[in-house]
């Protein structure tokens, strides 16, 4: 019986040949991989070890592994903050802010790239949507106090100049969150484009010519050809972005905000920066993360499954 | 010939020992220093620079200097994530909160066995048994406290010339402030027909737990009401939050007054410290607090000076609030701890440090302070400091280009009188005034200030974040009129802080601050 079964499965060796000689067949698909593959376990699966933290009382004496164990007291020091619920709120309210009308505008730039027929027209507003994005938050910091200064912001000098009085754009909780989406928008929505048309670029040209033989006019082609063939880009993008719901854009908050409108200025990253990094509490900082971290995978496992469901594509 | 070459051999390989040996020996230590420069504005000294070669060759050391960012914040920061990672450097710079927190992880060397091994230091620097007390944990020393900045540094200044054009005198009350504050603002003292000054100028500059809430730049009109500061230190019976004085609430409430009536610069919350500067140099501003040394000195004077020639800022006393009382600010015995790490003992690097430090307290002192003799100064027939005679002027300790090479300035200084009469110049104006800045330090000294150095010793709480933002955000909104300010939302604001600690806070405040002995 026993010499049966070893008959009638696969040797050992013979599967380890098969295998070697499948990745050898393919060895320049493996070569590009190495270095992803290198990065994804150097950057994201190593520190891994380190998240233990979240549930110790961190001494850098001690190290990760030295150090005690304290439950869930980190978790229990977020929870407990009398801001959490501003915090939560205000973080997921400008994720989605920027998740609506980024990809919309994202996709509506590339649309008009991808449609215009004037090639130097296409570079030039390509090239002024892009260079935003390689602006830091700090210079942008200078150009919004320029537009919106209450003492002497290009705004104020006009509503002055017009009789309605001066408003503390930068100041104000009820027109600050607009300053952030906004000032978000202008400078992503460039650099959200490539993606899109890069995907616009992969859509049959015999799809246009045949509609146009049809008698398709432009919105109809872009209404049945263009967005459902950009439409497993969308899904993808917004998936994504849908991962990373807790990551509101701490370089930018952190850079714009100010006492008067922390109401509606402070998200979980500044908070942690103050409370995690500032006051040198890591395991604080770890356990959040870690928190935001679960909440990012459980949306996205949430979201994938209703995608595939409604667009018929998700992630995986 | 066996023996022989055994002989040869053996002779060979002690020789290779002695060698190698020598070689070791000769290798220089490497300490790193972090360490706050001089000038926020500078880079640190270059590589050629005198003090590294000489450090080298007479100390055996190799110095591997890193300036800390400008920023309080962006410090903790980077000495946060070296501490995380156990990475600290041999000796760097650290304010008190920061201190407390590395000894408390253990991550910090006791500095009283150091300190024996250099004696001229220890006799120079840490001869104030009240500093020195800033630097002990749990009754041990684990840092060094050098002399701080200059005591008194900040002061109550105002435009003179525009007093002058509007004919007004400096006002000597707090209601005398309003109403020349409010004739800066709307009458025009610039005389550019643009309605584009504010009578008063401030940011919120906060650092820790002694200045949340407004910051600093407004002590003087707290201080009128006998608020300055976050934390009333001067007896055991009144020890506490100041806000908790009715006194608090008035000092607020004239904030809030100045505010709506648009007499302090609306961007006043969102301005940072390098913006502020920048707007009183663009003539924005006639009454503020400010330092001496950014106001007057003659790297720091020129970009106002050369848009008001005609312009003059003077110190003036703070203003006097209704009870009769007045002040700068609060008044520390200031220090800036160094510290060594464990890491750099355990090395074995603790002599090398001990050498490195007291060499800067001794035969490094001119060099960190002003550079090399002959070169970037000279001295004078009764060894003051000059610059006659240097072979290149242009290498004067005094030019601005020559910053980068005194940035280790804060490892040597002792705030004698031959240190400040020459970094603290007098210059010309282009109209030709002379402007002496030691004078309007010298004024702010005679000044009424508000004893703080017990506050120092006080550390954060727990939730410090969340106690901050409560304490800073309330105070600035009821500034702002964005939240209402009557005695019930003050009562409202008491009680929320007493949610969050603060009593717990203010009892173990007291507790250290008796511990040490600070509390009369």
């Amino acid at each position: 019986m026993g010499r049966s079964r070893i008959e009638s499965s696969t040797p050992p060796g013979r599967t380890l040949t098969r295998r070697l000689s499948h990745a050898w067949k393919f060895r320049g698909m493996y070569g590009m991989a190495i270095l992803p593959v290198a990065f994804f376990l150097v950057i994201r699966y190593l520190p891994l070890w380190n998240a233990q933290i979240a549930f110790k009382d961190f001494s850098p004496l001690d190290g990760v592994w030295g150090s005690p164990w304290n439950g869930f007291s980190n978790f229990a020091a977020f929870f407990r903050s009398p801001y959490l619920v501003p915090l939560i709120r205000n973080t997921v309210l400008y994720s989605l802010a920027k998740l609506a009308l980024g990809v919309p505008a994202a996709i509506l730039l590339a649309l008009g790239l991808y449609e215009t027929g004037h090639r130097m027209l296409r570079r030039v507003v390509q090239t002024l949507a892009y260079l935003p994005h390689f602006l830091s938050w700090i210079i942008l910091h200078g150009i919004l106090l320029g537009l919106f200064s209450a003492s002497e912001g290009l705004f104020n000098e006009i509503n002055r100049a017009s009789g309605i009085g001066t408003i503390n754009y930068m100041g104000d909780p009820a027109t600050f969150p607009f300053i952030v989406v906004f000032s978000d928008l202008w400078k992503e929505m460039g650099w959200g484009a490539i993606v899109f048309l890069a995907a616009l670029m992969g859509i049959d040209p015999a799809l246009f010519e045949s509609a146009q033989v049809e008698g398709a006019s432009r919105l109809q082609q872009v209404r049945y050809i263009t967005l459902p063939g950009i439409l497993d880009v969308i899904v993808v993008v917004v998936l994504l972005r849908i991962g990373t719901i807790l990551d509101a854009g701490f370089h930018q908050l952190f850079v714009l905000y100010s006492v008067p409108v922390l109401d509606v200025g402070d998200i979980i990253d500044t908070w942690v920066y103050r409370q995690g990094i500032l006051n040198a509490d890591y395991s604080i900082a770890t356990a959040v993360g870690l928190f935001k971290g679960l909440i990012g995978l459980s949306f996205l496992l949430v979201f994938n499954r209703l995608a595939k469901r409604i667009a018929g594509s998700g992630l995986y | 010939m066996n023996k022989f070459k055994a002989q040869a051999f053996l002779a060979l390989a002690l020789a290779l020992c002695v060698v190698i040996g020598a070689g070791a020996q000769a290798k220089p230590v490497e300490i790193e220093l972090w360490i706050t420069g001089t000038a926020s504005e500078a880079g640190p000294p270059p590589a050629d620079w005198a003090g590294y070669r000489i450090v080298r060759e007479t100390l055996g050391i190799e110095l591997k200097l890193s300036l800390l960012p400008t920023t309080f914040t962006d410090q903790d920061m980077k000495i946060n994530a070296a501490a995380a990672a156990n990475r600290l450097p041999d000796i760097l710079h650290v304010n008190r909160d920061v201190f407390i927190k590395l000894a408390k992880q253990g991550l910090l060397a006791p500095t009283d066995e150091l300190m024996k091994k250099m004696p001229v230091r220890t006799k120079t620097h840490y001869d104030d048994p009240l500093r020195n007390k800033l630097a002990m944990y749990k009754g041990r020393m684990y840092g060094l406290p050098d002399p701080g900045k200059m005591p008194m540094t900040d002061g109550w200044v105002i435009r003179k010339d525009w007093l002058a054009k509007l004919g007004l005198q400096p006002p000597k009350t707090i209601e005398d402030f309003y109403q020349v504050a409010k004739a800066f603002t709307l009458n025009d003292p610039d005389g550019n027909g643009k309605n584009d000054t504010y009578g008063f100028g401030a940011f919120i500059e906060t650092s820790d737990i002694t200045n949340w809430g407004l910051g600093v730049r407004f002590d003087p009109i707290l201080g009128a009401y006998g608020v300055a500061g976050v934390w009333d230190v001067t007896g055991a019976k009144n020890f506490g939050l100041n806000v908790r004085k009715p006194e608090f609430y008035d000092a607020i409430q004239f904030v809030a007054r100045l505010n709506k009536d648009g007499l302090i610069d609306p961007d006043w919350t969102t301005l940072k410290k390098d913006e502020f500067r920048a707007r009183w140099k663009q003539g924005k501003y006639g009454i503020m607090r400010e330092n001496f040394a950014a106001l007057s000195t003659v790297a720091n004077y020129p970009a106002f000076d050369k848009n008001f020639p005609d312009g003059e800022w003077i110190p003036i006393p703070p203003p006097v609030g209704p009870k009769g009382k007045s002040s700068e600010g609060m008044l520390y015995v200031d220090t800036r701890i160094h510290v060594v790490s464990k890491r750099a003992i355990d090395a074995g690097k603790g002599d090398a440090v001990a050498r490195l430090l007291e060499w800067f307290a001794t035969d490094g002192y001119a060099l960190a302070m002003f550079g090399e003799k002959g070169v970037n100064y000279t001295l004078d027939a009764d060894g003051n400091i000059s610059t006659a005679g240097l072979p290149d002027p242009d290498k004067s300790y005094a030019k601005s280009a020559m910053v980068p090479i005194l940035q280790l300035r804060n490892l040597a200084s002792v705030n004698s009188d031959w240190e400040l009469l020459p970094r603290y110049v007098p210059h010309k104006t282009l109209n030709g005034r002379t402007i002496r800045p030691l004078e309007i330090w010298r004024y702010f000294t005679t000044q009424p200030w508000t004893e703080a150095t017990a506050a120092l010793l006080i550390e954060p709480p727990a939730n410090k974040a969340d106690f901050e933002r409560f304490y800073t955000e309330n105070l600035v909104k009821f500034a702002l009129g964005q939240q209402a300010l009557t005695p019930a939302s003050w009562k409202a604001f008491l009680a929320g802080l007493d949610k969050l600690g603060a009593k717990e806070l203010e009892k173990s405040a007291k507790a250290k601050v008796e511990e040490a002995g600070l509390l009369k």
